[in-house]
């Protein structure tokens, strides 16, 4: 089995350094287009419905140009209704194979811009997406992208199984390994760790004893070039994402959130532990009686206040903060992308509720989005993301190799679990706040764009109710429905502005009947 | 001493929940629970039901009904549909300010976080490479029948928005489309 593998590989390799040498030839002899300029084009007109990889609405494009003759793919874009009313095999074919959609014409397109699309599609190693746009800023910092790109293989091939880049896996996170050891030490380590240890380095040995004494697989056929070429990767990983410095920003951000909250909690513990002590010492070890009955009464007032704050606290949810069944980060949708609440909770424009939206509105935007390429953190990482996008996709039934949804798929609702609600017995009316009184839906939610997950920010009480219903002015512009009514009363009261308590927004019964 | 003692026990016991840092996961205890009018009688919005398809109150129409205030949409979701849409559908709406002010408050709301404010296809998302491929409008011959048609349904990689949006709104939203394609077009 292992040497048909082998084999394999083999053949693999030769037929694709085959193919690389074919295309450099095409590229050469055929194209004169610019890859760059091609990717832009390429995002502004074909991404909607082709990627380079994968069937999206029509087919994958990388190596078109291997499939097709020049001729045809210039017709076929500038208008493949006239090909394909000329009776041309191939355009009816797709045609056919792809639900007879046609595709959508561009004749604005110059030959140019198209022979600059086909540089794209074709020119793999400067085409791929992730290195595209990478390749620029690589020269400005004077790196050898290619070599970050041959690292990745190497990396992905050898080191993946056991090291990511950021996070622990079995063996520690390499990002930046370049930074804490030697060119020189990590050569030696990854070529033979064992023999590396037995010299006696106190690092390998360090290392070995953070991990579990789990020694590493010694890799002596990764050759010089090879081990430079990771660690390249490891260091400049970003350049082949746009997106990658705040990936390692992200990261160390949180972590440096999240060490000064525990020790808070920790400060209060050790503060109740000191208190209970002295206490204890004050009756069990003092003889000073008055000392005895000052600690009583402040220990009676202490308990009633207490026993007051817990009571009053009865029914009230400020700061509730389920689990929820997909860990929905109100921060990436509405923080660092910027959609509107309303986009998926468009009901409160109309409706008493604000509206938990069905998965086809999340699918809107996950059809094409099947995978998470933001910022990630430690406990967090990209799998992670990956399997909540998932769980969308099991909820309502679609296939995201096969691009479509399910046949006869028994859907299963999410049970997202409901945060803010009010008693039955008050009436609250989002599009009365939302469309009439124009409010933000930060007024009462907080700032949600920033929440990773979603708590209540506010106490949703009577009295906060009123305290807003008290200072806040009637909005009056743009609707008619309130000119008259508030002439009469900003008569009745003697305000320029009428309050809505004062419209009737203190009324026991607008909110309780 | 004894009682003494307790006390001391159960203050710190409260001191110590009362100054609880910890996430809330739960919910607070209720004031005599579901007996004080706190928990609806009928079925809350979106709550789970036992005896209704699926375990959810929140369901669709029935098959074959109108729900009042709304129009049906006859064009079917298909190549045909769209081109029938795009001939033979017009707005019932007339060009006004307060329509087209509207207009361009849902499609900021609901398009342009892909087709950007402008209508350019530059929207944030577009500009995160989130989503790619946005055409500009004027690129596309589309007409106001083959807009309220796409919205209805989706086309491409853009889904169907017909949920978001009530009729009259999709309109407003046709309405302002038309009026940032020939802003673009000028």
């Amino acid at each position: 089995m292992k040497s048909v593998l082998q084999h394999t590989k083999i053949q693999r390799f030769i037929l694709s350094s085959l193919s690389f040498i074919l295309l450099f030839t095409v590229h050469l002899s055929a194209q004169n287009g610019d890859a760059k300029k091609g990717k832009g084009i390429f995002n502004a007109n074909c991404a909607a419905c082709h990627k380079l990889d994968k069937k999206l609405i029509g087919p994958a494009l990388e190596g078109i140009s291997e499939k097709r003759t020049k001729e045809w793919l210039h017709a076929w874009i500038k208008d493949n209704n006239a090909l394909r009313a000329s009776g041309d095999a191939d355009a009816i074919a797709i045609y056919e194979e792809f639900n007879k959609m046609p595709m959508t014409p561009f004749p604005q397109l110059s030959d140019q811009d198209i022979d600059d699309i086909l540089a794209y599609t074709d020119n793999k190693p400067e085409a791929k997406p992730q290195s595209g746009g990478g390749a620029s800023s690589a020269a400005a910092l004077g790196i050898d992208s290619l070599q970050v790109v041959k690292g990745k293989k190497i990396f992905n091939a050898n080191c993946a199984a056991c090291h990511k880049l950021d996070g622990k896996l079995i063996g520690p996170a390499l990002r930046n390994v370049a930074d804490r050891r030697t060119a020189d030490w990590l050569k030696a380590w990854i070529k033979d760790n064992n023999a590396f240890r037995a010299s006696g380095d106190a690092d390998a040995i360090a290392v070995y004893e953070e991990n579990n004494k789990m020694p590493m697989t010694a890799f002596p056929q990764l050759s010089d070039e090879d081990i430079k070429a990771i660690i390249a990767f490891t260091s400049h990983e970003d350049i082949l994402t746009a997106k990658a410095p705040t990936v390692a920003g992200g990261g160390e951000g949180n972590d440096g959130i999240a060490t000064p909250k525990e020790s808070t909690s920790w400060m209060t513990y050790i503060v109740l532990v000191v208190i209970l002590l002295l206490v204890l010492w004050v009756y069990l070890g003092s003889k000073n009686e008055f000392l005895k009955l000052v600690t009583t009464i402040a220990l009676l007032l202490g308990a009633g206040y207490a026993g007051y704050a817990w009571m009053m606290s009865i029914g009230v949810d400020q700061g509730y903060k389920p689990i929820q069944p997909i860990a929905f980060s109100h921060k990436i949708h509405a923080g660092d992308n910027k959609i509107d609440c309303q986009y998926c909770h468009s009901n409160a424009k109309h409706s008493k509720l604000s509206g938990i939206p069905s998965v086809n509105v999340c699918m809107n935007c996950h059809k094409s989005i099947s995978e998470y390429n933001g910022p990630v953190t430690s406990e967090k990482d990209k799998a992670f993301y990956d399997g909540e996008i998932q769980k969308i996709y099991k909820a309502i039934g679609w296939d995201s190799e096969k691009l479509a949804y399910i046949e006869g798929y028994k859907q299963k609702p999410i049970q997202w679990k409901r945060i803010h609600n009010l008693p039955d017995f008050a009436y609250y009316n989002h599009s009365q706040h939302v469309t009439v009184a124009g409010l933000k839906c930060q007024t009462c939610h907080g700032p949600v764009e920033e929440m990773d997950e979603v708590y209540q920010y506010s106490e949703l009480t009577m009295g906060w109710c009123l305290d807003c219903h008290k200072k806040t002015d009637l909005k009056l512009e743009s609707n008619e429905y309130y000119t008259k009514i508030h002439e009469e009363l900003s008569k009745k009261y003697g305000v320029e502005k009428a309050t809505v308590a004062e419209m009737g927004g203190r009324e026991c019964g607008k909110c309780h009947y | 001493m004894k009682s003494f003692i307790k006390i001391i026990t159960v203050v710190s016991l409260i001191a110590t929940l009362v100054s609880c840092t910890g996430e809330k996961r739960e919910r607070q205890i209720q004031y005599m629970g579901d007996t004080d009018m706190y928990d609806a009688v009928p079925y809350e919005a979106y709550s789970k039901v036992k005896i209704l398809p699926n375990e959810m109150e929140a369901q669709r129409p029935v098959a074959g009904t109108v729900a009042r205030g709304k129009i049906p949409y006859d064009y079917p979701n298909s190549e045909a549909g769209y081109q029938l849409a795009k001939d033979s559908l017009h707005s019932p709406l007339q060009l006004t300010k307060a329509n087209l002010d509207q207009g361009k408050y849902l499609f900021d709301m609901y398009c342009a976080i892909c087709h950007g404010t402008k209508g350019d296809g530059q929207g944030t998302l577009v500009q995160r490479e989130k989503f790619l491929g946005v055409p500009n409008y004027k690129d596309r011959e589309i007409t106001e029948g083959s807009i309220y048609h796409v919205i209805m349904y989706g086309r491409n990689m853009m889904g169907s928005h017909a949920s978001q949006l009530e009729a009259k709104e999709r309109w407003q939203v046709v309405q302002y489309v038309e009026h940032l394609r020939n802003e673009l077009l000028k």
